[in-house]
């Protein structure tokens, strides 16, 4: 999705400052890992030449005095990211919409992440990050960058071994739910392993899936499978037209979506490859698609709102 | 003789498997044609205060009034079947939609705070309504495909069950709800 944002006066004339910046920092990682390299290129000839001691002393100070480069710039890279982030990024976000906030040192507490019920699985290692808070007309939301993973341990010849798998890797969003609820609704991509279960649910053992809802939706059904704990209230949520809602925005996204009603809120969990937000090095900033796919992705989220129909009010809450 | 024992118990293991499956989900459509039934009941309780309240400003709309009085009276009397309880809740649900459009030529109804609870209320009632409805039609779908798919169709017939008909989706269920066409405010 395309959004229509043009960078105003102010905010070209802070990018203009960060592209100074932005030169510095990059010729100064240039000079450091190209130091480190020389360093470790120079030991090895030096080393092959059977000079050992010679590879280890030239060696060494390359690689120091590469290291002492980067650590110098390791504030300045700080500090042009911070700024990029909060004078960049954040003052765009609001020409979009006066009510955002954001904090890119903040995201969703992993507590609200499990207590989303998206996944079944807990997380291992958890990072959040961009926290972007705001309302649209009458309806709150806030979304992160969330890369939740778990993990697997195998035995090798030479003792464990960790292996990390994603959970998520991309955007959680929520927003402040139109209807009234109590119980919880998940709806999650259709694996296999859910497919089978759903399967035998429909057609032969009605034991094990108690909380499977079937759902007349086709494209709906095929996609995701729906549990919840009150089948009426499942339904009271998911009424025809919101299950062809979420079933046109799977379709805009890259990957299967899942969502949860609970706590009075909805959460939605979309997969991405790209990390948003974040400041380029090697990239000039003076490009007219800077701010093109972080605004993109605020507009998916605003779309979010209109497509569900949350602003939509007329019901008792 | 291992080996036919064992497979006795799983074909034995199955067919209870089977049984209580067939048996549940004929409880399960009883079930959801009791909250069918709780919902309506909560819905015509509201009726009596959302009458009281239009009465006051509604000068004109005396005959569709007593309509729906009338109907509410009928579908709360202790003869009448579950089908034409659904019927008349169809016809109320008609009415008070009629209600809710000639709002629009009294004013001060439209602001009047009580009447906009009740209207979001009755609103909600609808819906959940709605809701409960799909559930009992995929409560009937699930017994009659387990009624007519092989293996449940054995029991089904040595048990007597017979597939059940689904409740036909009212117009306000098929048509999406939207603010602008209920409160036009």
């Amino acid at each position: 999705m395309d959004t229509d944002f043009k960078v105003s006066p102010a905010i070209e004339n802070v990018i203009a400052e960060l592209e100074i910046q932005r030169k510095k920092i990059a010729a100064s990682k240039f000079q450091g890992w190209g130091a480190i390299l020389l360093g470790a290129f120079a030991a090895f000839l030096v080393f092959s030449a059977g000079q050992p001691v010679i590879a280890l002393i030239v060696g060494a100070a390359f690689i120091v005095l590469g290291m002492v480069i980067l650590y110098r710039i390791s504030d300045d890279i700080a500090q042009y990211k911070y700024r990029f982030k909060q004078e960049v990024i954040g003052a765009s976000l609001n020409t979009l919409n006066q009510s955002i906030t954001f904090n890119h040192n903040d995201g969703i507490a992993e507590s609200e992440f499990v207590g989303s019920q998206l996944f079944t699985r807990r997380p291992d290692r958890y990072h959040t990050e961009d926290l972007i808070s705001g309302k649209d007309e009458k309806t709150t939301f806030y979304f992160a960058e969330v890369h939740a993973e778990y993990k697997t341990e195998t035995q090798t010849k030479n003792g464990r071994q960790v292996h990390w798998h994603d959970i998520l890797k991309g955007i959680i969003f929520t927003a402040d739910f139109n209807k009234n609820f109590n119980g919880v609704t998940v709806v999650r991509p259709k694996d296999f392993g859910s497919s089978i279960g759903a399967w035998f649910s429909k057609n032969l053992f009605s034991f094990g899936d108690k909380d499977l809802i079937q759902l007349e939706n086709e494209y709906f059904n095929k996609n995701f499978v729906t549990y919840g704990t009150d089948q009426i209230e499942a339904r009271y949520i998911l009424t025809p037209a919101m299950m062809d809602s979420i079933s046109e925005l799977n379709e805009r996204s890259a990957y299967c979506v899942s969502l949860s009603f609970i706590n009075s809120s909805v959460y939605i969990a979309f997969p991405l490859a790209h990390n948003y937000f974040e400041a380029p090095v090697f990239k000039t900033l003076l490009r007219p698609d800077l701010l093109k796919e972080d605004m993109n992705i605020l507009g998916f989220m605003l779309l979010i709102i209109r497509e569900l129909d949350l602003n939509t009010r007329i019901w008792t809450k | 003789m291992i080996i036919v024992a064992i497979i006795a118990i799983a074909v034995l293991i199955f067919g209870i498997g089977i049984y209580n499956s067939l048996i549940g989900k004929k409880n399960q459509v009883a079930n959801a044609f009791s909250a069918i039934d709780v919902m309506l009941k909560k819905r015509f309780d509201l009726l009596p205060n959302l009458v009281e309240t239009v009465k006051q400003y509604m000068q004109y709309e005396g005959d569709t009034l007593t309509k729906i009085t009338e109907l509410r009276g009928k579908a709360m009397g202790n003869s009448v079947s579950e089908g034409e309880k659904l019927a008349l809740d169809t016809q109320i649900g008609t009415a008070v939609k009629g209600l809710m459009v000639s709002v629009e030529n009294y004013p001060d109804l439209k602001a009047n705070q009580n009447f906009l609870n009740l209207q979001s209320t009755w609103t909600e009632s609808e819906e959940q309504i709605a809701a409960a409805r799909r559930n009992y039609n995929s409560s009937v779908t699930s017994y009659n495909n387990a009624v007519m798919m092989f293996p449940g169709n054995m029991f089904a017939g040595m048990l007597g069950y017979q597939t059940m008909p689904v409740l036909e989706t009212a117009e306000v269920e098929r048509a999406n709800i939207s603010a602008k066409n209920l409160f036009n405010n």
